[in-house]
């Protein structure tokens, strides 16, 4: 009971690193869907690059860049911080291919009906594209969101005091290793396991909606 | 109806000397064609012949390389930079129905229709799903404002996307094909409900294969080939005694089908 306890103090760093990268994945994955789908050559290229960068690259790397190699200079990262952003970088760049692949997806007509009736862009986008697309992602989309769960806990390696990093302390203090993760896996289980069944939920709902 | 006096009759729609290629493909060489307000131009062609073409081109879907369009009195020079408000303003003049119907497939019948209705005219959802509603009474589709478009069959598709666009109260509408992707039986009901419209005195280009509905509904046949007109001009006439080799092959070929 101590030993889950001690554990269960890393739960809400575990998820803040999760929600917040993830947000800050999101968001950036517009931009980077924008250059994608850019006609100039010069930002496509440039996307590309920034893509195939942030993702060539293992989290664990861009964490100890952020954290042990920008920290030396002016801008001083917490571990926090480092761990949120560097996952959030990498989760925008995976992110962003999901969301390319789900709007390639929608049926060309889809603009055309959006341009015969006179919409604007950005009616387009926000009522017709963005509102398919964004169906067909989700499944990708959370399927990430729980890699993303289980990612966090490379946050420890900097020191952030999620799960894993508790668990570790707690294993090396008390001498009783794996039971300790035993739990530490649990949880893990005991998180992702609705994500997965809410993001199913979704994707029959909405299948039925538009199929008959 | 079939004759219409020459000098009196606005056109509703002009193009002029339209001209568009992809790359080394030359698909519309100097296309220019006149559609009188309440008439029915019926447009004919083999494949690839750019009948969809001129029609895109009409509501800017298609950039044409060279060439204007007028609808309603808007004009559009292909040479000259298009201004937004003169676009919106010529494709709200022109309603446009698709092979494949295009509807919405994550709205109601009811949304898909109205949506267009509050953003394009301003209209409050009450007064667009009024409007809705009456357009869907009138093509028997009362009972299906709250379905999605997959729960609906081909036809009643069709249908759904012609009230779409007719709720925008457009001056001209232009249909690609409004029947190809559908059966036969099926595609009676659409061709009826083009039928009445045509008889309501609205202004309509139709590219169809259907020639039942060429010789009886429209006023005007055309006849591409190879990005041109070769041929225009009472329907029945052209069937009977096409004077092009061009369209003596293609009439055969549509009627051995
Ligand atoms: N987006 C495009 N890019 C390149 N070529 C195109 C494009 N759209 C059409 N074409 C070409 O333009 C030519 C005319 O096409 P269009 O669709 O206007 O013919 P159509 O008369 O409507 O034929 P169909 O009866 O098969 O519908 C064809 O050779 C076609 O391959
Ligand atoms: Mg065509």
């Amino acid at each position: 009971m101590q030993m889950l306890q001690a554990i269960a103090v890393g739960l809400p760093l575990t998820i803040l690193v999760t929600i917040l990268a993830l947000a800050i994945g999101t968001v950036l994955a517009i931009p980077l869907v924008a250059g994608l789908r850019s006609g100039n050559r010069l930002v496509w290229l440039l996307t590309r690059g920034t893509i195939d960068l942030l993702r060539g690259i293992p989290p664990v790397v861009w964490l100890f860049i952020l954290y042990y190699g920008v920290s030396i200079g002016a801008l001083r990262m917490s571990a926090l911080q480092a761990a949120v952003i560097g996952l959030g970088l990498v989760a925008a760049a995976y992110l962003a291919e999901i969301f390319r692949g789900a709007i390639g997806s929608v049926h060309q007509g889809q603009w055309e009906a959006s341009s015969a009736l006179g919409f604007r862009t950005g009616t387009a986008w926000g009522r017709v594209i963005g509102p398919q697309a964004w169906r067909t992602a989700i499944p990708a989309y959370t399927t990430y969101g729980i890699g993303l769960l289980k990612d966090s806990s490379i946050a420890s390696t900097i020191g952030v005091a999620e799960i894993v990093f508790m668990s570790n302390q707690y294993a090396r203090q008390s001498g009783e290793g794996i039971l300790v993760f035993f739990i530490a896996a649990g949880i893990y289980i005991l998180l992702s396991m609705p994500l997965g069944m809410l993001s199913r939920h979704l994707d029959t709902k909405m299948r039925k909606a538009v199929a008959r | 109806m079939s004759h219409t006096a020459p000098t009196k009759i606005r056109n509703v729609v002009q193009v002029r000397n339209l001209a568009k290629a992809y790359g080394d493909n030359v698909v519309l060489r100097d296309v220019s064609l006149s559609v009188p307000e309440g008439s029915v131009t019926a447009m004919i062609g083999p494949s690839g012949a750019g009948k969809s073409t001129v029609l895109r081109c009409m509501n800017l879907l298609e950039k044409p390389d060279s060439g204007e369009i007028e609808i309603d009195g808007h004009v559009i020079n292909a040479r000259k930079k298009i201004s937004p408000k003169n676009l919106a303003a010529l494709r709200r003049s022109a309603g446009m129905v698709f092979q494949h119907f295009n509807l919405f497939p994550h709205m109601t019948v009811l949304r898909n229709i109205s949506l267009p209705q509050e953003r394009i005219l301003g209209r409050s959802r009450d007064e667009a799903n009024t409007k809705t509603m009456e357009l869907l009474t009138r093509m028997g589709l009362g009972d299906k404002a709250d379905h999605y478009p997959a729960r609906c069959s081909g036809g009643q598709q069709q249908r759904i996307a012609i009230a779409r666009a007719l709720a925008l109260g457009p001056r001209v509408m232009l249909f690609d094909e409004p029947t190809s992707a559908l059966d036969p039986e099926v595609g009676v009901e659409v061709l009826e409900v083009m039928k009445e419209l045509a008889s309501e005195g609205m202004t309509m280009v139709v590219v169809t294969h259907e020639m039942g509905f060429a010789a009886n509904v429209s006023n005007e046949l055309v006849v591409m080939a190879d990005g041109c007109i070769i041929e225009s001009g009472d329907p029945r006439q052209i069937m009977s005694d096409p004077q092009h080799e061009r369209t003596r092959r293609f009439l055969r070929a549509v009627l051995e089908r």
